[in-house]
């Protein structure tokens, strides 16, 4: 572990003072002045808010479809459907879209034989594309937290709800929700703070037209060779992902407290 | 019953999503032109030919198989006895242990790799090869803490106080009735931490060096200089791999211990 932790330290001094060129704080200024690194910023905060709705709004229906399949091995089957591509070797399948959003692609192909555009669209290296590959990486995340969340729930509550004659929205809004918040914050964190910081799916779907703070960082380091700068990202990335935990931990303990 | 309908509809989205992709990625990988297409214009499997004999990828796939392997061996090394002495005493700094075993799974890889890289590349201490294993460890190290850590809580100490009673010291009741006992969990972490450890990226991005590349890395290398259908080939070797891999652990274990 001293192997882990020294270099982190090591590298967080470094990104406020070095020994050749004194205090460097500055370059914290310089990230967010600058056009380039700001506009990553907030276009990765942006994907983040993005997926994380997106994969809510699909994965919740979807957790409540798993939790009621009575039949034991159909449900065991599903499990493994979720947890397989995260096990799937990441380059393997981010680059699985590019058969799908290629030149030659499935879409591509199907615009073209139904007449709605002459010439190939680009969709490979668009925001579009990184969305729709973190959307890939990260439902089944969102899914997994929402299943054992709904299973926890009494049966019997959503029931009684119902003989009392409330609606299904109210059914959804009073029980559901409230009851399962703990999970929806736990899915909704492991997502963010994924997307946040993903690197082969900014890389391989975004490329340099569409770049993130995790591919900003890697070009800083191995490209430019800007080491402060990419050490300024590394904590800032960093910095970020210790930001959004704390507050979901703040939200789940105010949602006990109540 | 129109809900429910609406709550299918929803799982199906999620899964071709998550799922969809693959199979394109299987039909693409058939194609006989040089370029990624789908529909396929035709079948051929000289793509998969290729990518078998090209000998930047069998170095890497070996690269990264021993790396998988002995980091995922180091990790229940290291890992079974903090997960032991954590569920068992209670001693001072247990809690400092705590959360510096679960660390690496909060720092995102992309920062960990970036410190590790400035440590040990700049400062040239270890080869390439063992820095790679030594990140690749401290990366996988917390999940096979915390699956041996379940299946230790599932051990009631009473068995053990069972076998010291009746003679054992705790060194041979720890390898004779603890460990056989915690066997499942051990393995699933190893599984567990192979799989992460071989699909590892952003860690292995910043370790590895001219000659000596991971997999992925290679493949990520690969796919800037070459667009063709290789990279499918060798994209459906790896998701029909692990979906060899998901069946068996799903046999062996249940897949409730892998979420």
């Amino acid at each position: 572990m001293i192997f882990f932790l020294l270099p982190l330290l090591a590298m967080f001094a470094e990104s406020v003072y070095q020994p050749t060129k004194g205090w460097v704080v500055h370059r914290y200024l310089e990230f967010f002045r600058q056009r380039l690194s700001r506009t990553v910023y907030v276009r990765s905060l942006l994907m983040g808010f993005s997926v994380t709705f997106v994969a809510l709004l699909i994965g919740y229906p979807a957790a409540m479809a798993v939790v009621s399949v009575k039949n034991d091995s159909l449900r065991s089957l599903l499990m493994t459907l979720l947890v397989f591509p995260l096990m799937t070797n990441p380059v393997a399948r981010t680059f699985s879209w590019h058969a799908v959003l290629g030149r030659e692609g499935l879409i591509n192909n199907l615009l073209l034989t139904l007449k709605f555009t002459d010439s190939p669209v680009r969709l490979l290296y668009t925001r579009g594309a990184v969305f729709i590959g973190l959307l890939q990486l990260f439902l089944p995340l969102m899914v997994i937290s929402l299943t054992s969340a709904l299973e926890n729930l009494p049966k019997d509550v959503p029931l009684a709800a119902r003989s009392l004659g409330a609606s299904a929205f109210n059914l959804f809004t009073r029980i559901y929700l409230p009851l399962t918040s703990e999970g929806i914050v736990t899915g909704c964190t492991l997502v963010f703070t994924g997307c946040i910081t993903a690197y082969v799916t900014p890389a391989v779907l975004g490329g340099s037209r569409v770049l993130m703070l995790s591919t900003l960082l890697y070009q800083k380091a191995s490209i430019t060779l800007d080491w402060t700068m990419a050490t300024v990202i590394a904590v800032i990335m960093f910095l970020s992902t210790v930001a959004v935990n704390t507050l979901s931990r703040a939200i789940s303990t105010i949602g006990v407290k109540k | 019953m129109t809900q429910s309908k609406w709550l299918v509809f929803s799982l199906v989205v999620a899964l071709s999503i998550m799922l969809g992709p693959f199979l394109i990625i299987f039909f693409a990988s058939f194609e006989p032109s040089s370029t990624l297409r789908f529909p396929p214009t035709g079948f051929t499997l000289s793509w998969f030919k290729k990518v078998i004999g090209m000998s930047m990828f069998q170095k890497s796939l070996l690269l990264s198989l021993r790396i998988a392997l002995l980091a995922s061996f180091l990790s229940l090394l290291l890992g079974v006895p903090t997960a032991y002495a954590t569920s068992r005493y209670d001693f001072k700094g247990k809690r400092l242990i705590e959360l510096i075993s679960t660390s690496p799974s909060i720092v995102p890889g992309m920062v960990a790799g970036l410190a590790l890289l400035r440590f040990f590349v700049l400062l040239r201490i270890f080869s390439i090869e063992t820095t790679l294993l030594i990140g690749h460890t401290a990366i996988v190290l917390p999940y096979a803490i915390r699956s041996t850590l379940a299946s230790l809580v599932n051990l009631p100490i009473s068995v053990e106080e069972a076998a010291q009673s009746l003679g054992a010291n705790p060194i041979k009741s720890f390898f004779l009735v603890v460990l056989p006992n915690i066997k499942v969990g051990m393995i699933s972490a190893f599984i567990m931490t192979f799989i992460i450890s071989f699909n590892e990226v952003p860690v292995s991005l910043f370790l590895s060096g001219p000659g000596v590349n991971t997999l992925p890395i290679v493949m990520m290398t690969y796919m800037e200089y070459y667009y063709n259908p290789s990279i499918a080939a060798l994209s459906t070797l790896l998701i029909g791999l692990t979906l060899v891999i998901v069946l068996i652990a799903q046999k062996l274990l249940g897949i409730s211990k892998f979420v």
